[in-house]
Protein backbone atom coordinates (compact mmCIF):
# COMPACT_ATOMS: atom_id res chain seq x y z
CA UNK A 1 0.00 0.00 0.00
CA UNK A 2 1.20 3.66 -0.83
CA UNK A 3 2.00 5.60 1.98
CA UNK A 4 0.01 8.11 0.32
CA UNK A 5 -3.41 6.37 0.12
CA UNK A 6 -3.01 4.88 4.00
CA UNK A 7 -4.78 7.69 5.32
CA UNK A 8 -7.77 8.30 2.87
CA UNK A 9 -8.34 4.38 3.65
CA UNK A 10 -7.97 5.17 7.56
CA UNK A 11 -10.09 8.18 6.91
CA UNK A 12 -12.85 5.91 5.08
CA UNK A 13 -12.73 3.49 7.45
CA UNK A 14 -12.68 5.48 10.36
CA UNK A 15 -15.72 7.39 9.08
CA UNK A 16 -17.62 4.06 8.80
CA UNK A 17 -16.59 2.38 12.03
CA UNK A 18 -17.28 5.83 14.05
CA UNK A 19 -20.97 5.73 12.43
CA UNK A 20 -21.23 1.91 13.43
CA UNK A 21 -19.83 2.55 16.89
CA UNK A 22 -22.37 5.53 17.09
CA UNK A 23 -25.49 4.07 15.97
CA UNK A 24 -24.61 1.04 17.69
CA UNK A 25 -24.41 2.49 20.97
CA UNK A 26 -27.40 4.89 20.52
CA UNK A 27 -29.77 1.36 20.09
CA UNK A 28 -27.99 -0.07 23.29
CA UNK A 29 -29.44 3.26 25.00
CA UNK A 30 -32.79 2.32 24.78
CA UNK A 31 -32.73 -1.34 26.47
CA UNK A 32 -30.15 0.31 29.08
CA UNK A 33 -32.36 3.61 29.76
CA UNK A 34 -35.40 0.71 30.10
CA UNK A 35 -33.60 -1.04 32.48
CA UNK A 36 -32.74 1.87 34.59
CA UNK A 37 -36.33 2.75 34.68
CA UNK A 38 -37.42 -0.69 35.74
CA UNK A 39 -35.17 -0.66 38.51
CA UNK A 40 -35.42 2.95 40.09
CA UNK A 41 -39.56 3.16 39.63
CA UNK A 42 -39.38 0.73 42.23
CA UNK A 43 -37.10 3.42 44.27
CA UNK A 44 -38.56 6.47 43.70
CA UNK A 45 -42.05 7.48 43.15
CA UNK A 46 -41.59 10.29 40.77
CA UNK A 47 -45.19 11.46 40.83
CA UNK A 48 -45.48 11.58 45.00
CA UNK A 49 -42.76 13.96 45.04
CA UNK A 50 -41.87 17.57 45.08
CA UNK A 51 -38.72 19.43 43.52
CA UNK A 52 -39.04 21.77 46.41
CA UNK A 53 -41.14 22.53 48.52
CA UNK A 54 -41.59 25.88 49.17
CA UNK A 55 -43.14 28.40 46.56
CA UNK A 56 -41.28 30.96 48.84
CA UNK A 57 -37.80 29.61 48.39
CA UNK A 58 -38.57 28.74 44.36
CA UNK A 59 -39.63 32.48 43.58
CA UNK A 60 -36.62 33.62 44.94
CA UNK A 61 -34.64 31.08 43.06
CA UNK A 62 -36.26 32.07 39.86
CA UNK A 63 -34.06 35.09 39.60
CA UNK A 64 -37.39 36.53 37.45
CA UNK A 65 -38.32 33.95 35.65
CA UNK A 66 -41.14 32.75 38.62
CA UNK A 67 -44.34 33.47 36.02
CA UNK A 68 -42.26 30.77 33.68
CA UNK A 69 -42.05 28.21 36.85
CA UNK A 70 -45.27 29.13 37.84
CA UNK A 71 -46.83 27.92 34.68
CA UNK A 72 -44.61 24.60 34.94
CA UNK A 73 -46.25 23.66 38.58
CA UNK A 74 -49.51 24.52 37.07
CA UNK A 75 -49.00 21.95 33.87
CA UNK A 76 -47.56 19.49 36.69
CA UNK A 77 -51.03 20.10 38.43
CA UNK A 78 -52.97 19.35 35.26
CA UNK A 79 -51.26 16.39 34.74
CA UNK A 80 -50.93 15.35 38.04
CA UNK A 81 -54.45 15.84 38.16
CA UNK A 82 -55.40 13.92 34.85
CA UNK A 83 -53.39 11.16 35.95
CA UNK A 84 -55.05 10.38 39.35
CA UNK A 85 -58.69 11.04 37.33
CA UNK A 86 -57.69 8.61 34.85
CA UNK A 87 -56.29 5.76 37.26
CA UNK A 88 -59.74 6.77 39.00
CA UNK A 89 -57.50 7.16 42.53
CA UNK A 90 -59.36 8.58 45.75
CA UNK A 91 -56.19 9.97 46.88
CA UNK A 92 -54.55 13.29 45.57
CA UNK A 93 -51.85 13.39 48.14
CA UNK A 94 -49.91 16.01 46.45
CA UNK A 95 -52.84 18.42 45.15
CA UNK A 96 -52.78 20.68 47.42
CA UNK A 97 -49.08 21.48 47.96
CA UNK A 98 -48.48 21.65 44.39
CA UNK A 99 -51.46 24.41 44.04
CA UNK A 100 -50.14 26.24 47.15
CA UNK A 101 -46.23 26.34 45.18
CA UNK A 102 -47.70 27.66 41.80
CA UNK A 103 -49.71 30.48 43.37
CA UNK A 104 -46.68 31.71 45.69
CA UNK A 105 -44.82 31.62 42.53
CA UNK A 106 -47.44 33.56 40.63
CA UNK A 107 -50.11 35.09 42.89
CA UNK A 108 -52.43 36.37 40.28
CA UNK A 109 -52.13 32.88 38.17
CA UNK A 110 -56.15 33.27 38.61
CA UNK A 111 -56.89 30.22 36.81
CA UNK A 112 -54.77 28.21 39.34
CA UNK A 113 -56.88 29.26 41.88
CA UNK A 114 -60.55 28.57 39.88
CA UNK A 115 -59.40 25.21 38.51
CA UNK A 116 -57.45 24.25 41.37
CA UNK A 117 -60.60 24.65 43.88
CA UNK A 118 -62.49 22.57 41.31
CA UNK A 119 -60.03 19.44 41.39
CA UNK A 120 -59.62 20.19 45.34
CA UNK A 121 -63.74 20.26 45.79
CA UNK A 122 -65.08 17.38 43.85
CA UNK A 123 -66.19 14.33 45.61
CA UNK A 124 -63.70 11.28 44.39
CA UNK A 125 -63.33 9.81 42.10
CA UNK A 126 -63.74 12.81 40.40
CA UNK A 127 -61.80 15.24 42.73
CA UNK A 128 -59.84 15.08 45.93
CA UNK A 129 -62.69 15.65 48.18
CA UNK A 130 -61.52 18.31 50.38
CA UNK A 131 -63.75 21.56 50.37
CA UNK A 132 -62.00 23.20 52.94
CA UNK A 133 -58.57 22.88 51.24
CA UNK A 134 -60.03 24.61 48.23
CA UNK A 135 -61.33 27.72 50.32
CA UNK A 136 -58.13 27.98 51.63
CA UNK A 137 -56.67 28.16 48.32
CA UNK A 138 -59.58 30.39 46.90
CA UNK A 139 -59.00 32.94 50.31
CA UNK A 140 -55.34 33.05 49.33
CA UNK A 141 -56.44 33.74 45.65
CA UNK A 142 -58.80 36.43 47.15
CA UNK A 143 -56.16 38.15 49.44
CA UNK A 144 -53.72 38.17 46.10
CA UNK A 145 -56.38 39.45 43.74
CA UNK A 146 -59.00 41.32 46.14
CA UNK A 147 -60.83 42.65 42.98
CA UNK A 148 -61.26 39.62 41.38
CA UNK A 149 -64.90 39.01 41.71
CA UNK A 150 -65.09 35.81 40.40
CA UNK A 151 -63.03 33.77 43.12
CA UNK A 152 -65.96 34.84 45.62
CA UNK A 153 -68.75 33.04 43.33
CA UNK A 154 -66.12 30.06 43.10
CA UNK A 155 -66.01 30.37 47.35
CA UNK A 156 -69.70 30.45 47.18
CA UNK A 157 -70.09 27.72 44.78
CA UNK A 158 -67.86 25.08 46.89
CA UNK A 159 -69.98 26.22 49.97
CA UNK A 160 -73.31 25.87 47.89
CA UNK A 161 -72.78 22.72 46.28
CA UNK A 162 -70.15 20.76 48.01
CA UNK A 163 -70.61 21.47 51.64
CA UNK A 164 -74.74 22.58 51.63
CA UNK A 165 -73.52 25.49 53.69
CA UNK A 166 -76.03 27.62 52.05
CA UNK A 167 -76.49 30.45 54.57
CA UNK A 168 -72.27 31.06 53.86
CA UNK A 169 -72.75 30.57 50.05
CA UNK A 170 -75.08 33.06 50.08
CA UNK A 171 -72.79 35.55 52.03
CA UNK A 172 -69.73 34.78 49.48
CA UNK A 173 -71.97 35.49 46.55
CA UNK A 174 -73.02 38.65 48.10
CA UNK A 175 -69.49 39.90 49.07
CA UNK A 176 -68.53 38.89 45.46
CA UNK A 177 -71.31 40.99 43.80
CA UNK A 178 -70.20 44.06 45.54
CA UNK A 179 -66.38 43.44 43.84
CA UNK A 180 -66.06 46.15 40.55
CA UNK A 181 -67.33 44.80 37.62
CA UNK A 182 -69.03 41.71 39.36
CA UNK A 183 -72.29 40.48 36.78
CA UNK A 184 -75.84 41.64 38.39
CA UNK A 185 -76.54 38.12 38.81
CA UNK A 186 -74.31 37.77 41.56
CA UNK A 187 -76.95 39.72 43.55
CA UNK A 188 -79.71 37.32 42.18
CA UNK A 189 -77.96 34.60 43.22
CA UNK A 190 -77.07 35.83 46.84
CA UNK A 191 -81.02 36.64 47.21
CA UNK A 192 -82.18 33.16 45.74
CA UNK A 193 -79.84 31.08 47.96
CA UNK A 194 -80.57 32.94 50.56
CA UNK A 195 -83.99 33.13 50.43
CA UNK A 196 -84.66 29.19 49.19
CA UNK A 197 -81.30 27.53 49.67
CA UNK A 198 -80.50 24.48 48.08
CA UNK A 199 -83.15 23.81 46.12
CA UNK A 200 -83.60 22.88 42.37
CA UNK A 201 -84.59 26.22 41.18
CA UNK A 202 -81.34 28.07 43.02
CA UNK A 203 -79.25 24.95 41.62
CA UNK A 204 -80.24 25.75 37.63
CA UNK A 205 -79.12 29.50 37.74
CA UNK A 206 -75.88 28.30 39.29
CA UNK A 207 -75.39 25.95 36.92
CA UNK A 208 -76.81 28.09 33.80
CA UNK A 209 -74.43 30.50 34.80
CA UNK A 210 -71.33 28.65 34.84
CA UNK A 211 -72.34 27.04 31.76
CA UNK A 212 -72.67 30.40 30.00
CA UNK A 213 -69.60 31.82 31.26
CA UNK A 214 -67.24 29.06 30.97
CA UNK A 215 -64.52 29.68 28.56
CA UNK A 216 -63.17 26.08 29.41
CA UNK A 217 -64.87 22.82 27.26
CA UNK A 218 -64.39 20.79 30.04
CA UNK A 219 -65.95 22.86 32.80
CA UNK A 220 -68.95 24.04 30.20
CA UNK A 221 -69.66 19.99 29.49
CA UNK A 222 -69.79 19.56 33.49
CA UNK A 223 -72.29 22.58 34.15
CA UNK A 224 -74.01 21.22 30.86
CA UNK A 225 -74.13 17.39 32.46
CA UNK A 226 -75.46 18.98 35.54
CA UNK A 227 -78.38 20.96 34.38
CA UNK A 228 -79.44 17.46 32.30
CA UNK A 229 -78.85 15.85 35.94
CA UNK A 230 -81.42 18.92 37.36
CA UNK A 231 -84.13 18.65 34.75
CA UNK A 232 -84.00 14.77 34.90
CA UNK A 233 -84.73 15.05 38.24
CA UNK A 234 -87.48 17.94 37.87
CA UNK A 235 -89.41 15.60 35.12
CA UNK A 236 -89.00 12.64 37.62
CA UNK A 237 -90.69 14.46 40.49
CA UNK A 238 -93.02 15.21 38.48
CA UNK A 239 -94.02 11.68 36.88
CA UNK A 240 -94.19 10.03 40.24
CA UNK A 241 -96.68 12.94 40.77
CA UNK A 242 -98.85 11.76 38.56
CA UNK A 243 -97.98 7.82 39.30
CA UNK A 244 -99.62 9.05 43.14
CA UNK A 245 -102.88 10.85 41.00
CA UNK A 246 -102.99 7.68 39.08
CA UNK A 247 -103.17 5.21 41.81
CA UNK A 248 -105.67 7.41 44.03
CA UNK A 249 -107.74 7.52 40.94
CA UNK A 250 -107.65 3.76 39.73
CA UNK A 251 -106.98 1.97 43.21
CA UNK A 252 -103.95 0.35 41.59
CA UNK A 253 -100.46 0.33 40.70
CA UNK A 254 -99.70 1.01 36.80
CA UNK A 255 -97.71 -1.25 35.46
CA UNK A 256 -95.60 0.81 32.95
CA UNK A 257 -95.40 4.39 31.61
CA UNK A 258 -97.75 3.60 29.41
CA UNK A 259 -100.07 3.21 31.91
CA UNK A 260 -100.17 6.73 32.49
CA UNK A 261 -100.05 7.62 28.57
CA UNK A 262 -103.05 5.52 27.96
CA UNK A 263 -105.03 7.29 31.25
CA UNK A 264 -104.50 10.06 29.62
CA UNK A 265 -102.21 11.68 31.78
CA UNK A 266 -99.32 12.18 29.94
CA UNK A 267 -99.50 12.46 26.18
CA UNK A 268 -96.78 10.21 25.23
CA UNK A 269 -93.80 8.69 27.17
CA UNK A 270 -91.23 11.58 28.37
CA UNK A 271 -87.76 11.48 27.39
CA UNK A 272 -84.89 12.58 29.45
CA UNK A 273 -82.58 15.61 28.40
CA UNK A 274 -80.30 12.58 26.95
CA UNK A 275 -83.13 11.30 24.60
CA UNK A 276 -83.73 8.09 26.10
CA UNK A 277 -87.27 7.14 27.34
CA UNK A 278 -87.89 7.40 31.26
CA UNK A 279 -89.40 4.05 32.90
CA UNK A 280 -91.00 2.66 36.11
CA UNK A 281 -88.50 1.00 38.03
CA UNK A 282 -89.72 -2.34 39.74
CA UNK A 283 -89.83 -0.43 43.06
CA UNK A 284 -93.24 1.69 41.71
CA UNK A 285 -91.23 4.97 40.85
CA UNK A 286 -90.54 6.78 38.06
CA UNK A 287 -86.31 6.70 36.94
CA UNK A 288 -83.86 6.73 34.12
CA UNK A 289 -83.86 4.23 31.53
CA UNK A 290 -80.40 1.56 31.04
CA UNK A 291 -79.61 3.76 28.19
CA UNK A 292 -79.95 7.03 29.64
CA UNK A 293 -76.69 9.54 29.51
CA UNK A 294 -78.09 11.25 32.34
CA UNK A 295 -75.81 10.77 35.77
CA UNK A 296 -78.05 11.88 38.52
CA UNK A 297 -74.97 11.00 41.27
CA UNK A 298 -73.74 14.74 40.25
CA UNK A 299 -76.64 15.71 42.38
CA UNK A 300 -75.57 14.15 45.40
CA UNK B 1 -17.19 60.43 17.82
CA UNK B 2 -16.96 58.89 14.46
CA UNK B 3 -14.08 56.92 16.01
CA UNK B 4 -16.45 55.62 18.34
CA UNK B 5 -18.90 54.85 16.20
CA UNK B 6 -16.26 52.59 13.53
CA UNK B 7 -14.87 50.75 17.02
CA UNK B 8 -18.98 50.16 17.56
CA UNK B 9 -19.37 49.09 14.15
CA UNK B 10 -16.37 46.71 13.98
CA UNK B 11 -17.44 45.19 17.07
CA UNK B 12 -20.59 44.74 16.08
CA UNK B 13 -19.32 42.99 12.65
CA UNK B 14 -16.72 40.92 14.49
CA UNK B 15 -19.72 39.74 17.16
CA UNK B 16 -22.09 38.47 14.32
CA UNK B 17 -19.54 36.46 13.16
CA UNK B 18 -19.17 34.08 16.19
CA UNK B 19 -20.99 30.91 15.64
CA UNK B 20 -22.13 30.62 19.45
CA UNK B 21 -24.54 33.97 18.70
CA UNK B 22 -26.26 31.63 15.93
CA UNK B 23 -27.04 28.85 17.73
CA UNK B 24 -28.15 30.66 20.98
CA UNK B 25 -30.96 32.52 18.97
CA UNK B 26 -31.90 29.28 17.27
CA UNK B 27 -32.12 27.72 20.66
CA UNK B 28 -34.33 30.73 22.04
CA UNK B 29 -36.68 30.23 18.76
CA UNK B 30 -36.91 26.44 19.01
CA UNK B 31 -38.30 27.44 22.80
CA UNK B 32 -40.28 29.97 22.14
CA UNK B 33 -41.94 28.14 19.40
CA UNK B 34 -42.44 24.69 21.77
CA UNK B 35 -43.98 27.17 23.96
CA UNK B 36 -47.44 26.74 21.69
CA UNK B 37 -46.97 22.60 22.76
CA UNK B 38 -45.79 23.63 26.71
CA UNK B 39 -49.13 25.53 26.37
CA UNK B 40 -51.66 22.81 24.63
CA UNK B 41 -50.71 20.58 28.22
CA UNK B 42 -51.43 22.75 30.58
CA UNK B 43 -55.11 24.37 30.87
CA UNK B 44 -56.44 27.84 30.64
CA UNK B 45 -52.79 29.49 30.48
CA UNK B 46 -52.10 29.03 26.77
CA UNK B 47 -50.95 32.71 26.24
CA UNK B 48 -49.16 33.43 29.86
CA UNK B 49 -46.91 30.03 29.19
CA UNK B 50 -46.30 31.64 25.67
CA UNK B 51 -45.46 34.69 27.15
CA UNK B 52 -43.49 33.41 30.82
CA UNK B 53 -41.68 30.98 27.95
CA UNK B 54 -40.79 33.80 25.50
CA UNK B 55 -39.70 36.49 27.64
CA UNK B 56 -37.24 34.25 29.69
CA UNK B 57 -35.52 32.81 26.48
CA UNK B 58 -34.89 36.12 24.96
CA UNK B 59 -33.99 36.90 28.64
CA UNK B 60 -31.58 34.27 29.30
CA UNK B 61 -30.35 33.29 26.15
CA UNK B 62 -29.29 36.91 25.29
CA UNK B 63 -28.17 36.71 28.67
CA UNK B 64 -25.18 33.78 27.54
CA UNK B 65 -24.67 36.31 24.42
CA UNK B 66 -24.07 38.90 26.68
CA UNK B 67 -21.40 37.22 28.59
CA UNK B 68 -19.92 34.83 26.45
CA UNK B 69 -19.49 37.90 23.40
CA UNK B 70 -18.65 40.10 26.59
CA UNK B 71 -15.92 38.35 28.11
CA UNK B 72 -13.76 38.45 25.17
CA UNK B 73 -14.34 42.06 24.07
CA UNK B 74 -11.27 43.33 25.65
CA UNK B 75 -9.16 40.14 26.40
CA UNK B 76 -9.32 39.00 22.76
CA UNK B 77 -7.67 42.01 21.13
CA UNK B 78 -5.12 41.44 23.34
CA UNK B 79 -4.58 37.50 23.31
CA UNK B 80 -4.73 38.45 19.37
CA UNK B 81 -2.61 41.80 19.85
CA UNK B 82 -4.23 43.97 17.56
CA UNK B 83 -4.85 45.99 20.60
CA UNK B 84 -1.42 47.39 19.25
CA UNK B 85 -2.57 48.40 15.48
CA UNK B 86 -5.58 49.71 17.12
CA UNK B 87 -3.82 51.95 19.93
CA UNK B 88 -1.21 53.15 17.31
CA UNK B 89 -3.66 55.00 15.75
CA UNK B 90 -4.95 58.21 16.73
CA UNK B 91 -8.05 56.58 19.06
CA UNK B 92 -7.90 57.36 23.04
CA UNK B 93 -8.43 54.19 25.26
CA UNK B 94 -11.72 55.66 26.68
CA UNK B 95 -12.68 55.56 22.71
CA UNK B 96 -11.84 51.90 22.86
CA UNK B 97 -13.95 51.02 25.49
CA UNK B 98 -17.08 52.63 24.93
CA UNK B 99 -16.62 51.69 21.04
CA UNK B 100 -16.83 47.91 22.21
CA UNK B 101 -19.24 48.58 24.74
CA UNK B 102 -22.17 50.33 22.64
CA UNK B 103 -21.07 47.53 19.55
CA UNK B 104 -22.12 44.31 21.79
CA UNK B 105 -24.86 46.09 22.95
CA UNK B 106 -25.69 46.77 18.85
CA UNK B 107 -25.15 43.24 18.48
CA UNK B 108 -27.85 42.42 21.09
CA UNK B 109 -30.51 45.33 20.39
CA UNK B 110 -30.71 43.24 16.88
CA UNK B 111 -30.74 39.56 18.34
CA UNK B 112 -33.14 40.69 20.57
CA UNK B 113 -35.35 42.02 17.96
CA UNK B 114 -34.77 38.78 16.01
CA UNK B 115 -36.58 36.49 18.79
CA UNK B 116 -38.93 38.96 19.97
CA UNK B 117 -39.96 38.86 16.63
CA UNK B 118 -40.19 35.09 16.32
CA UNK B 119 -42.02 35.51 19.63
CA UNK B 120 -44.93 37.84 17.90
CA UNK B 121 -45.06 35.23 15.02
CA UNK B 122 -45.71 32.15 18.36
CA UNK B 123 -48.32 34.84 19.23
CA UNK B 124 -49.63 34.90 16.18
CA UNK B 125 -49.86 31.30 15.41
CA UNK B 126 -51.40 31.11 18.72
CA UNK B 127 -54.12 33.35 18.39
CA UNK B 128 -55.06 33.82 14.96
CA UNK B 129 -55.11 37.74 15.50
CA UNK B 130 -52.35 40.69 17.39
CA UNK B 131 -54.00 43.19 19.66
CA UNK B 132 -52.46 46.61 20.22
CA UNK B 133 -52.58 45.27 23.92
CA UNK B 134 -49.97 42.72 22.70
CA UNK B 135 -47.79 45.39 22.44
CA UNK B 136 -47.40 45.45 26.46
CA UNK B 137 -45.06 42.77 25.99
CA UNK B 138 -42.28 44.80 24.38
CA UNK B 139 -42.28 46.77 28.44
CA UNK B 140 -40.57 43.63 29.50
CA UNK B 141 -38.57 43.41 26.18
CA UNK B 142 -37.25 46.40 27.18
CA UNK B 143 -36.33 46.05 30.71
CA UNK B 144 -34.60 42.82 29.71
CA UNK B 145 -32.61 44.88 27.04
CA UNK B 146 -31.57 47.43 30.19
CA UNK B 147 -30.35 44.00 32.03
CA UNK B 148 -28.29 43.34 29.17
CA UNK B 149 -26.93 46.88 28.93
CA UNK B 150 -25.56 46.58 32.61
CA UNK B 151 -24.27 42.58 31.81
CA UNK B 152 -22.30 44.01 29.19
CA UNK B 153 -21.04 46.74 31.42
CA UNK B 154 -20.19 43.88 33.92
CA UNK B 155 -18.79 41.37 31.71
CA UNK B 156 -16.07 44.48 30.10
CA UNK B 157 -15.09 45.55 33.05
CA UNK B 158 -13.92 41.95 34.36
CA UNK B 159 -12.42 41.49 30.42
CA UNK B 160 -10.14 44.50 31.29
CA UNK B 161 -9.02 43.00 34.41
CA UNK B 162 -9.05 39.23 34.20
CA UNK B 163 -8.90 36.31 31.85
CA UNK B 164 -12.27 34.94 30.20
CA UNK B 165 -12.96 32.45 31.93
CA UNK B 166 -12.70 34.41 35.37
CA UNK B 167 -14.74 37.03 33.62
CA UNK B 168 -17.35 34.83 33.05
CA UNK B 169 -17.95 33.36 36.83
CA UNK B 170 -17.41 36.59 37.94
CA UNK B 171 -20.23 38.23 35.63
CA UNK B 172 -22.75 35.71 36.06
CA UNK B 173 -21.90 35.56 40.32
CA UNK B 174 -22.96 39.13 40.16
CA UNK B 175 -26.25 38.22 37.69
CA UNK B 176 -27.05 36.00 40.36
CA UNK B 177 -26.12 37.99 43.74
CA UNK B 178 -27.96 41.30 41.81
CA UNK B 179 -30.95 39.21 41.55
CA UNK B 180 -31.31 38.65 45.41
CA UNK B 181 -30.25 41.77 46.60
CA UNK B 182 -33.55 42.50 47.84
CA UNK B 183 -33.49 39.37 49.87
CA UNK B 184 -30.36 40.23 50.94
CA UNK B 185 -30.52 42.92 52.69
CA UNK B 186 -33.76 41.52 54.55
CA UNK B 187 -31.65 38.86 55.92
CA UNK B 188 -29.22 41.52 56.96
CA UNK B 189 -32.21 43.72 58.86
CA UNK B 190 -33.41 40.42 60.14
CA UNK B 191 -30.11 39.47 61.68
CA UNK B 192 -30.37 42.92 64.15
CA UNK B 193 -26.77 43.55 64.05
CA UNK B 194 -26.23 46.59 62.89
CA UNK B 195 -22.48 45.62 61.01
CA UNK B 196 -24.56 42.97 59.09
CA UNK B 197 -27.50 45.11 58.16
CA UNK B 198 -24.91 48.40 57.55
CA UNK B 199 -23.27 45.94 55.22
CA UNK B 200 -25.95 44.24 53.67
CA UNK B 201 -27.00 47.80 53.01
CA UNK B 202 -24.24 49.03 51.56
CA UNK B 203 -24.39 45.96 48.78
CA UNK B 204 -27.25 46.61 48.11
CA UNK B 205 -26.86 50.04 46.85
CA UNK B 206 -23.33 49.18 45.76
CA UNK B 207 -24.18 46.05 43.35
CA UNK B 208 -26.81 46.21 40.37
CA UNK B 209 -29.80 45.43 40.83
CA UNK B 210 -30.94 43.08 38.61
CA UNK B 211 -34.09 42.34 40.40
CA UNK B 212 -35.38 45.56 39.55
CA UNK B 213 -35.98 44.86 35.96
CA UNK B 214 -38.16 42.06 36.56
CA UNK B 215 -41.31 42.29 34.65
CA UNK B 216 -42.29 39.50 32.86
CA UNK B 217 -44.54 37.69 35.18
CA UNK B 218 -46.34 40.84 35.04
CA UNK B 219 -46.50 41.55 31.43
CA UNK B 220 -47.35 38.24 30.75
CA UNK B 221 -51.27 38.87 33.22
CA UNK B 222 -51.51 42.00 30.80
CA UNK B 223 -50.49 44.23 33.69
CA UNK B 224 -48.82 47.37 32.03
CA UNK B 225 -45.16 48.75 33.92
CA UNK B 226 -45.82 52.07 35.55
CA UNK B 227 -44.43 54.95 33.71
CA UNK B 228 -42.59 56.27 37.17
CA UNK B 229 -40.86 52.72 36.87
CA UNK B 230 -39.80 53.00 33.49
CA UNK B 231 -38.20 56.17 33.45
CA UNK B 232 -36.32 55.73 36.91
CA UNK B 233 -35.54 52.05 35.74
CA UNK B 234 -33.82 53.63 32.48
CA UNK B 235 -32.20 55.97 34.95
CA UNK B 236 -30.73 53.45 36.92
CA UNK B 237 -29.49 51.22 34.35
CA UNK B 238 -28.24 54.54 32.74
CA UNK B 239 -26.15 55.73 35.63
CA UNK B 240 -24.95 52.27 36.38
CA UNK B 241 -23.52 51.37 32.55
CA UNK B 242 -21.94 55.25 33.36
CA UNK B 243 -20.45 53.73 36.32
CA UNK B 244 -18.94 50.35 34.66
CA UNK B 245 -17.97 52.23 31.91
CA UNK B 246 -15.72 54.55 34.11
CA UNK B 247 -13.82 51.95 35.84
CA UNK B 248 -13.09 50.50 32.46
CA UNK B 249 -11.60 52.91 31.36
CA UNK B 250 -9.63 53.73 34.75
CA UNK B 251 -8.88 49.99 34.71
CA UNK B 252 -7.68 50.45 31.12
CA UNK B 253 -6.00 53.52 30.98
CA UNK B 254 -3.80 51.91 33.38
CA UNK B 255 -2.89 49.08 31.80
CA UNK B 256 0.31 47.95 30.36
CA UNK B 257 0.87 45.79 27.27
CA UNK B 258 3.60 44.15 26.38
Amino acid sequence: MRAGALPTFLQLGGRKTAWAVLIACFLALVPLQRGVDRQLTAQRKLEESLYLPSGKILRRLAMGHEGLLANIYWTRVVQYFGRKKLAHSARFDLLGRLLQITTELDPQLVIAYRFGAIFLAEKPPGGAGQPQVALQLLRRGIVANPNYWRLWQDVGFIYYWDLKDYASAARAFQTGSERPGAHLWMRVLAATVAAEGGNIASSRLLWSEIYRQADDDQIRRSAFEHLQALRAQEDLEEINKLLGQYRQKQGRAPGSLQDLVAGGYLPAIPRDPSGAPYRLAPEGSAGLSQGSKVDLRLLQ
Amino acid sequence: MSRVASIALHTFKESVRERVLYNLIAFALLLIGAAILFGSISVGVEEIILVNLGLSSISVFGLLMAIFIGIGLVSKEIERRTIFSILSKPVHRAEFIVGKYLGLLLTLVINTAIMTAGFYVALLYQKRTLRLADLLVLEAVYFILLQFALVVGLALLFSCISTPVLSAVFTLCLYIIGNLLGDIRWFGQETGNALVENGTAVLYYLLPNFGNFNAISQVSHGEGIPGYLLISNSLYALLYVAILLSASIMIFEEKEFR
